[in-house]
């Protein structure tokens, strides 16, 4: 039997993630937007105005789910209370879809705030197996993991991460969000071929894909969220896109966010990815080091990975 | 790649998350992990854990989530507390975060947590007062801010009163005296009653005004922070009012919050008029939701 595309999930086109910063310009202008991804704590919590927005917006939109806190990689038990949050949330907007990485965010009942990467081996994979089989009869629906951009690898990790990406997604029957700009901000810190880790990808549990931009730091890509998707990343994206048959596909701006037009503008530039034929550069490793493709910055001042999207008062 | 058993993964995660979050930086976090006992490996053996890459060292891998770690963190507090960092300036205030992130580390799901103690941790560490007649002095009045910044934070996100009905401030007016005064008061669920030893709510309002204004001499100031469109609004409110407003928010009666008022302070004369209409102006800001008679 031909597997099911995207898990079955609807191929929603081509999506912003929203940010406070664009809230007056959406309520104003209502723009031709195919869906919009949450940050999902920004929301389980909220009853004032970032959820008074969504609930505008979900009335007129598809809405996805997009954790940060789930720390399906973590040995401290899963926050049950956070869970069922995440399922009233996803219930009352309808979520097309509730995603999160494969990472830990902390231990010892501590959040780092960050998506800490794990060690790849038989043992993380069955603990995170095991733990997304969890998520997933609480939440009553499949999970959507997402690859992280990662910094570390540990000399314990017996498999590659594509590898342990694909054996998960099969074990445990979840759906990918795959990062093109993760695969390649990590394929230039470990040295691996982007290209072969989406070969590696059970293309038919592909429900979604992330764009954005990174920062290169001379030695090693950030992923800063916080600029234009470079061209080797649109290459990925054009692999993918062929690879899978498409899914939907959205663009994560985090810092130094502009004006809504230039984030949706970005995202639609993913049309002329979408053609059959393969550019000459995709057929080429894309493993050319970081000083090769763009301004190398020497300062970290400014280059937070995966810059946290926290909610901050308004007052008159 | 190694064929050995692997550390559990508790084990990895619990020195790799000490090694991040130390103070003192990464080679400080291993050294004291591998002092612990908590993993052997000190830095010299570092790669025996941790890949390096072709560009990075071990320890410079490392670095990037540390750095990362505490960057992240204090630009959410810099958002939390923007007055408070502008009074203060930025150099200082990431020292007093990093100090506040190591007593108060980050345990929720949310970063909407974070700055929760900020407060307190300023109570419990300022630096004596040391003016003669023990008027309030700066570290006063950074505390007032961030009990100010704070509050509005929570007000901003919590529950409030834009889907309810509003309350009907005829319904005073057409009250029966004897009905008004064993009347109870239903408090907006967004509305706080604070008071502060500086005006710390136009010194905040004037940051996010992009403005620069100067710090304020101390002057006792009570505010009603509430919620009306999603918008954080303040009112100030004299000492009467406040006291008015405590009671009836705690709970009394119309009737016994008058009487506690007139008993508190013999120098309260507030006429029939004045108080009816403080009543319509409450309940047409929103600070009452619902009359139980
Ligand atoms: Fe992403």
């Amino acid at each position: 039997m031909m597997p099911i595309p995207r898990c079955g999930h609807p191929n929603l086109g081509l999506g912003v993630g929203l940010r406070t910063v664009h809230f007056p310009y959406l309520l104003r202008h209502q723009p031709e937007v195919d869906w919009f991804e949450v940050i999902s704590e920004n929301f389980i919590d909220s009853h004032g105005r970032p959820r008074y927005v969504l609930d505008q917006l979900a009335e007129r939109y598809p809405i996805v789910m997009h954790g940060v806190s789930l720390s399906i990689g973590s040995t401290d038990p899963l926050n049950l209370d956070y869970l069922r949050k995440l399922k009233s949330l996803a219930d009352a907007v309808q979520a097309k879809w509730v995603s999160d990485h494969v990472c830990w965010t902390g231990v010892a009942s501590r959040n780092s705030h960050d998506l800490l990467p794990l060690p790849y081996h038989e043992q993380s994979l069955q603990h995170v197996v095991e733990r997304i089989r969890i998520v997933q009869d609480v939440l009553q629906r499949q999970l959507v993991l997402e690859n992280p951009s990662s910094y570390v690898t540990f000399t314990a990790s017996t498999m590659s991460e594509a590898e342990f990406v694909a054996r998960m997604a099969e074990e445990a029957d979840c759906g990918l969000l795959l990062d093109v700009n993760n695969i390649y901000v990590s394929s230039i810190n470990h040295d691996f071929d982007a290209f072969e880790y989406l070969d590696a990808i059970p293309a038919h549990r592909v429900v979604q894909f992330h764009l954005a931009g990174h920062t290169n730091l001379g030695t090693h890509l950030i992923d800063t969220h916080d600029n234009h998707v470079t061209d080797p990343v649109w290459e990925l994206y054009r692999k993918a896109h062929l690879l899978t048959g498409g899914a939907s596909t959205l663009l994560e701006w985090d810092a130094k966010i502009p004006p809504f037009p230039i984030v949706h503008a970005e995202v639609m530039k993913a049309r002329n990815y979408m053609s059959s034929a393969l550019s000459s550069f995709a057929s080429q490793p894309a493993n050319d080091q970081p000083q090769a493709n763009s301004t190398v910055l020497t300062s970290i001042s400014s280059t937070v990975p995966h810059p946290a999207t926290a909610i901050f008062a308004e007052v008159e | 790649m190694a064929n050995r058993v692997p550390q559990p993964l508790d084990v990895i995660q619990r020195w790799m998350q000490s090694v991040i979050v130390h103070p003192a930086g990464v080679a400080a976090g291993i050294k004291s992990a591998s002092k612990t006992g908590e993993m052997e490996q000190g830095a010299d053996r570092l790669e025996e854990l941790i890949c390096r890459s072709r560009a990075q060292t071990s320890i410079e891998r490392l670095e990037v989530y540390s750095n990362a770690y505490k960057a992240r963190l204090i630009d959410v507090l810099i958002g939390d507390y923007p007055a408070f960092v502008h009074a203060l300036g930025e150099e200082a205030f990431v020292g007093l975060a990093s100090g506040y992130l190591e007593v108060h580390p980050p345990v929720s799901y949310t970063l909407g947590e974070l700055g929760r103690s900020f407060a307190d941790y300023l109570i419990q560490t300022r630096p004596p007062n040391e003016s003669e007649d023990g008027s309030p002095d700066w570290a006063d009045f950074l505390i007032d801010l961030a009990r100010l910044e704070r509050c509005y934070s929570e007000v901003f996100d919590g529950p409030g009163i834009e889907e309810l009905p509003p309350l009907d401030s005829d319904r005073f007016r057409h009250l029966p005296p004897e009905q008004w005064i064993t009347s109870r008061l239903v408090a907006a669920p967004c509305l706080r009653l604070a008071v502060y030893r500086f005006p710390v709510h136009e010194y905040a309002s004037a940051v996010r005004h992009q403005q620069d204004p100067e710090s304020p001499i101390a002057e006792v100031t009570r505010l009603a922070i509430h919620r009306r469109e999603y918008v954080v609004r303040r009112t100030t409110i004299d000492a009467i009012q406040f006291d008015l407003l405590t009671r009836l928010v705690e709970g009394a009666s119309i009737g016994q919050a008058l009487e506690q008022l007139i008993e508190g302070n013999s120098q309260a004369v507030v006429t029939a008029d004045e108080l009816s209409a403080w009543f319509r102006d409450w309940a047409a800001a929103g600070f009452f939701i619902g009359l139980a008679t």
